[in-house]
């Protein structure tokens, strides 16, 4: 019967079990959904699942040893693809979705932890995904996708199992901006520890020891080092809005730009020193604002301008 | 220019203003001048921009702004450095101070006033004003009643001098310090010591003023260097001196004759009429040497004398005056700076004791290599530092002085450093009590503000809390 028909050479041909022809009168579509169902996963699990494994591509067709066989050509024969997924328009995506379904299928009964305690993963973007498997997904599909992804790292880390950490990878940026972690600074054997800051052109390194508040700055004190009042309550403003002015002394290097730099430039140093002494007042510090450091520096002059913007005179003629 | 309807016109019908209103057509009752309201008339085309034949439209015209030359009257000469100079001691606004006490004869000298707030009773106040002990930078004006915060420093000092009255020896100490840490007034309050304890004093405000050729001056005959009186000076320090130590002068004689003088000042005159006979300029340096001569008689039996001087580098190099050959002056040629050095360099004593006290300034202060260097050599000696340790002078660099290091060479040098926390807090309850200071006075402020003040620097002080609005 399968030498017969065109369903039964094909059939013969690629290699498929002959209980899928037994009708004859299926539309392809439907020959299509029963070629993705696999009875016995169905049976399983007790939904539908679907599988690829089921079904096993032909090998490539040798031309040469039918002819040695002297079997008859046969003409507009199709190779049937790798994975079934191939007739959908986004088949590697589906492909994934569905092993990621299924290790969540096996895995998902493991004990999770918290999400907060989850080591900080950077996802890779929906445009990032999509370019690199080179095809057109849909938001929502990706972002259900992302949902297994990130049930699925959530899985107690001495217990989660290779394959899922591997499956995991594909979806992780290259460049992990959480592991970029900033060395801690440590407190040497004097008590001191070293602070670097920097604003405009300047930069300070200033190193905090546990003392009664005295400041030197180049050798000199606070007051002869700044002549102005404000720029000496921004040089130790970190320790002012936290109460510890009287609790550290600072001895600091600046260098670079001017006087407003150089004291914000401290503030950031000293700061950053705080830090490494009482890491607990880092939320303090942040509202006080100095833990950022301000990006800005001098905008360039452009040509037809005497500064950055300033216009020259308006002359009539 | 009159109005054109009086005010007696107004009163009677109103026949005038009806035809001023007719012609001007302005309001009923207007003071205004009708000519300023004649309607405009219609332009006349400028012929000469027909000829030209372009652009006769409107112009851009830029109307010159007015400048009013005489606005208000010029301040009259000498009337600006009055102001500049000006010294106010009180303040009705501050609130009065409950528990400040009047400084005494002995408490500047007591350990127990160290880190109190004394205040100066009104008569040393007018003391200290005659001899321009107050200055015009000093923040004296905030406050209900002029007081000073007494260190461990003055302690120190006025110990010192007491000391060293007592022994019948000179004390020859010179005041250093950074800037604003309070120079000025450490010496403010050896004076305030020596006017209590019946001391002369005899006190050179600022010694900017004897060499920078503001004053005149004239060769003193017969000197071998030449030396130099400064008359119009002497008559004004004679006056302050006079002034400031009356009570005394009066109850001291003189023991000599002094022939030199045109008036006749016998043998046990009160020096106060010594003083006195200094009327004029003209005759007032031979009336100051008179004096001099006076206080540092060995035979006669005199008070202590305090002699100060604020500025110290101004006579530690050439003066501004010349010479008859145009030459530059040594600051030491001028008779009153001699005086100084030969005291503060040990060469002359007041014989019943006292004490020679100079301050260093550092608003104000020509550079002088070699009283900088001297004085750190002395520092370092006070130390203890051994010979070969002192801090050497730079061997290619010229403008080494011998003289001033010769005058330096057996100095004392005290060195002003910042209030400790305990001072500091103490001050700071003094000017929060006079409602100067808006501000809880606790730990936290007091570190705060001493922190800012660069360790404790009083006047650094002062500016971080005190002067907010004035620095920021």
């Amino acid at each position: 019967m399968a030498s017969t028909t065109r369903h039964g050479l094909t059939s013969a041909l690629r290699g498929v079990p002959k209980t899928l022809y037994t009708r004859q009168t299926q539309s392809l579509q439907q020959q299509f959904q029963s070629l993705r169902l696999s009875e016995s996963a169905a049976v399983t699990n007790g939904c539908r699942c679907l599988t690829t494994e089921a079904i096993k591509a032909a090998p490539e067709v040798d031309l040469e040893a039918l002819k040695t066989r002297k079997v008859h050509e046969v003409r507009h024969a199709r190779a049937i693809p790798a994975s079934p997924g191939y007739f959908s328009r986004v088949a590697k995506f589906n492909d994934t979705y569905i092993a990621l379904e299924k290790l969540l299928a096996q895995y998902g009964n493991l004990p999770t932890i918290p999400a907060t305690e989850v080591e900080r993963v950077q996802w890779r973007t929906y445009s990032d995904f999509a370019t690199g498997v080179g095809e057109k997904i849909r938001l929502i599909d990706y972002k259900r996708c992302l949902a297994i992804v990130k049930r699925l790292n959530q899985i107690h880390p001495k217990l989660k199992p290779a394959v899922v950490k591997t499956a995991l990878e594909s979806f992780k940026r290259e460049i992990q901006a959480y592991k970029n972690v900033p060395k801690p600074i440590p407190i040497d054997k004097f008590g001191r520890a070293l602070g670097v800051g920097k604003r405009k052109s300047s930069s300070a390194r200033a190193f905090l020891v546990e003392g009664n508040g005295e400041v030197l700055v180049n050798g000199k004190t606070l007051a002869e080092y700044f002549g102005r009042v404000h720029d000496r309550e921004s040089a130790i403003w970190a320790l002012h809005a936290t109460g510890r002015a009287d609790k550290y002394n600072v001895w600091a290097r600046v260098d670079g730009g001017g006087t407003t730099g150089q004291a914000e430039a401290l503030t950031l140093a000293i700061s950053k020193a705080l830090m490494a002494h009482e890491p607990a007042l880092k939320p303090a510090l942040r509202r006080a604002g100095c833990v950022t450091r301000d990006p800005r520096r001098v905008e360039r002059k452009k040509h037809g301008h005497l500064k950055a913007r300033k216009s020259p005179t308006w002359v009539k003629r | 220019m009159s109005a054109p309807n009086c005010l007696r016109c107004l009163g009677r019908r109103p026949s005038t203003a009806t035809t001023v209103t007719a012609a001007g057509r302005c309001a009923p009752f207007s003071t205004t001048a009708v000519n300023g309201n004649v309607p405009m008339r219609a332009k006349t085309p400028n012929p000469m921009a027909k000829e030209i034949g372009f652009r006769s439209g409107a112009r851009l015209t830029i109307k010159k702004k007015k400048v009013n030359h005489n606005e208000g009257k010029a301040p009259a000469p000498g009337e600006r450095k009055a102001y500049r100079k000006k010294i106010v001691l009180s303040n009705d606004n501050a609130l009065p101070v409950p528990w400040l006490k009047n400084m005494n004869a002995e408490h500047l000298a007591s350990p127990q006033s160290a880190g109190k707030v004394l205040s100066l009773p009104s008569e040393l106040q007018d003391q200290l004003r005659a001899s321009e002990a107050f200055q015009p930078s000093q923040n004296w004006g905030f406050f209900r009643k002029p007081s000073t915060l007494v260190r461990t420093e003055t302690v120190d000092l006025v110990t010192r001098m007491q000391d060293s009255a007592s022994e019948k020896k000179t004390l020859r100490l010179v005041v250093t310090g950074s800037k604003l840490v309070g120079k000025s007034t450490m010496l403010l309050q050896a004076m305030a010591h020596a006017y209590l304890n019946g001391w002369i004093v005899i006190h050179i405000p600022d010694a900017q003023e004897l060499v920078n050729a503001s004053t005149e001056y004239g060769r003193i005959p017969e000197t071998e260097p030449t030396q130099y009186m400064q008359p119009a000076y002497a008559l004004k320090l004679l006056q302050a001196i006079k002034k400031a130590n009356e009570k005394v002068l009066a109850k001291i004689n003189t023991v000599s004759s002094h022939p030199e003088l045109p008036q006749n000042i016998p043998v046990n005159t009160p020096l106060l009429t010594l003083v006195n006979a200094a009327k004029e300029a003209e005759g007032a340096w031979p009336v100051f040497h008179a004096l001099w001569s006076e206080l540092t008689n060995p035979n006669a039996n005199r008070p202590p004398v305090l002699f100060s001087l604020d500025g110290l580098s101004h006579i530690m190099k050439m003066s501004e005056y010349r010479s008859p050959s145009f030459e530059l002056i040594h600051a030491h040629d001028l008779a009153f700076v001699r005086l100084f050095n030969d005291v503060l360099s040990g060469n002359l004593k007041f014989p019943n004791g006292g004490a020679v006290l100079a301050s260093t300034s550092r608003s104000n202060a020509p550079r002088s290599p070699s009283m900088e260097i001297s004085l750190a050599q002395r520092k370092a000696e006070q130390a203890g530092a051994a010979p070969e340790e002192l801090p050497k002078k730079e061997p290619y660099f010229k403008g080494y002085d011998d003289r001033v290091e010769a005058v330096l060479k057996s100095v004392e040098v005290m060195e002003v450093k910042g209030l400790t926390k305990p001072e500091a807090r103490s001050i700071m309850e003094y000017w929060a009590a006079s409602g100067m200071l808006r501000a809880a006075v606790d730990e936290r402020t007091v570190s705060e503000k001493w922190t800012l003040a660069g360790n404790g620097v009083l006047g650094e002080l002062e500016r971080a809390s005190l002067l907010t609005m004035k620095y920021f």
